[in-house]
């Protein structure tokens, strides 16, 4: 997979609710950049927004990292939720529907993850969590 | 690097780690000896810098604004001069580090850009560098390391005040925030027992909390039977907004008030649907037209 510099790309530093907006903003206005659909736009900067308000809920701080990306000809955007929070004890559950341990829908992952083509969930207890998610472009 | 750039950061708000700090910037007490070697050279000179530096300045007239008055132009040289010489000799001190970091707190409020700044800096630097290697030009290899030293405490002092700088001025988008965040939410009778509330900007928790005890007063003081939450205006809608709507609307469903949802692009519609929202518990409409006659159909059903 090759990072495709010059679509550009963003890191957002997410530690309060006004920096979930920013990301998702910067998302959405990379997307349309690369030019996915209008639907698609939304899907992403939905799922940037889940993402990121598990940072804010769950770790306190943390950040996003957007980039479009290129593999076997196609592009796609990868989306990075890196936090140093406390990590998820049961993955497996976190990632079922309606599991919250805050006051949520509880969402947030298994919702992101419908919404992307590639998902991916690398955490440890007391070291934070990783989520890398790719949407490819046309699928 | 990215360790330590967050963590500088967050040392602006609980309190400076000097010693992590040193050593980031590799400081150690032989370069406070060594800058103090320069402290008789710089004495000298010192004035003749500024002075030459704000003749600099204040030939660019957009420099020049920032200064009201030949008063006000003697006094910020005097505190340049206390501040190049503290520079040179002041004790690395939880006292220094407070008052680089004020510094940085007043170029915020006073529009010293980083470029002035930096600039300021440079100019001083360039010069007494100049004329530290003029006068010890038969010495250039004691020369050298002293100026490298003045250098690593140049970018310290540097890093400290923008800093701030940068903090200061954070802070001051998270007061504008909060003032917005605290913006009240107009509560409308559109006609008797009916109340619209155009919900505008972002929608966090506080805001939802501070939206729902709106709607239950507005429901009590107009007495109302349904009410029509309007977000086209909401930033961005995302399952954690969905569930605070939802609650706020389950608040009302409570008194006894109907409540439709409009304004949801279609967009946005798709994606909550696809994250996992299910319209159950919400009545929507299209727009807000439809929304009202729906909230009128609720009520007179």
């Amino acid at each position: 997979m090759q990072v495709e510099g010059a679509l550009g790309g963003d890191i957002q530093a997410i530690r309060r609710d006004a920096d979930v907006i920013s990301a998702r903003q910067s998302g959405r206005q990379i997307a349309e950049r690369m030019g996915y659909s209008r639907p698609d736009q939304a899907l992403i900067a939905t799922a940037i927004s889940e993402l990121a308000r598990n940072i804010v809920n769950y770790a306190g701080k943390g950040e996003i990292e957007i980039t479009p990306v290129r593999r076997r000809g196609r592009m796609g955007l990868r989306i990075i939720a890196r936090d140093h929070g406390p990590g998820i004890e049961d993955l497996e559950r976190a990632m079922a529907d309606g599991f919250s341990t805050g006051n949520s829908f509880g969402l947030g992952l298994p919702g992101a993850k419908r919404i992307m083509d590639d998902f991916d969930v690398v955490t440890a207890v007391g070291e934070g969590v990783v989520v890398t998610a790719i949407k490819w472009m046309g699928r | 690097m990215l360790e330590i750039i967050a963590s500088s950061a967050e040392d602006a708000r609980d309190g400076y780690d000097l010693q992590k700090a040193m050593k980031w910037f590799d400081l150690s007490p032989e370069d406070r000896d060594r800058t103090m070697q320069l402290g008789e050279i710089s004495e000298s000179v010192a004035e003749a810098i500024i002075e030459a530096f704000y003749e600099h300045l204040l030939s660019d007239p957009v420099a020049a604004q920032h200064f009201h008055g030949p008063d006000h132009v003697e006094k910020v040289k005097a505190g340049q001069l206390r501040y190049f010489r503290e520079l040179i000799s002041a004790e690395l001190d939880d006292d220094y580090i407070a008052d680089r970091r004020r510094i940085g707190g007043i170029h915020e409020r006073t529009g010293v850009t980083p470029t002035l700044y930096i600039g300021a800096y440079a100019f001083y630097l360039n010069r007494l560098a100049t004329i530290v290697l003029d006068r010890m030009k038969e010495e250039p290899d004691s020369a050298f390391p002293l100026l490298l030293s003045l250098f690593k405490f140049a970018h310290f002092d540097m890093a400290l005040a923008l800093e701030t700088y940068v903090d200061t001025r954070e802070e001051t988008i998270r007061d504008r925030e909060r003032e917005l965040s605290e913006l009240p939410t107009p509560v409308l009778q559109l006609r008797p027992g009916l109340l619209l509330i155009p919900v505008v900007g972002t929608l966090d928790s506080f805001r939802a909390r501070a939206l729902t005890v709106q709607l239950l007063e507005g429901i009590r003081a107009h007495r109302a039977r349904a009410v029509v939450l309007d977000i086209t205006g909401v930033a961005a809608v995302d399952s954690a907004v969905a569930n605070h709507l939802i609650q706020t609307m389950s608040a009302a469903r409570l008194m006894g008030v109907r409540s439709v949802l409009t304004g949801l692009s279609a967009e946005v519609a798709q994606s909550l649907v696809k994250v996992g929202v299910t319209a159950e518990k919400l009545q929507t409409a299209g727009d807000l037209e439809s929304g009202i006659e729906l909230a009128d159909r609720l009520m007179a059903g």
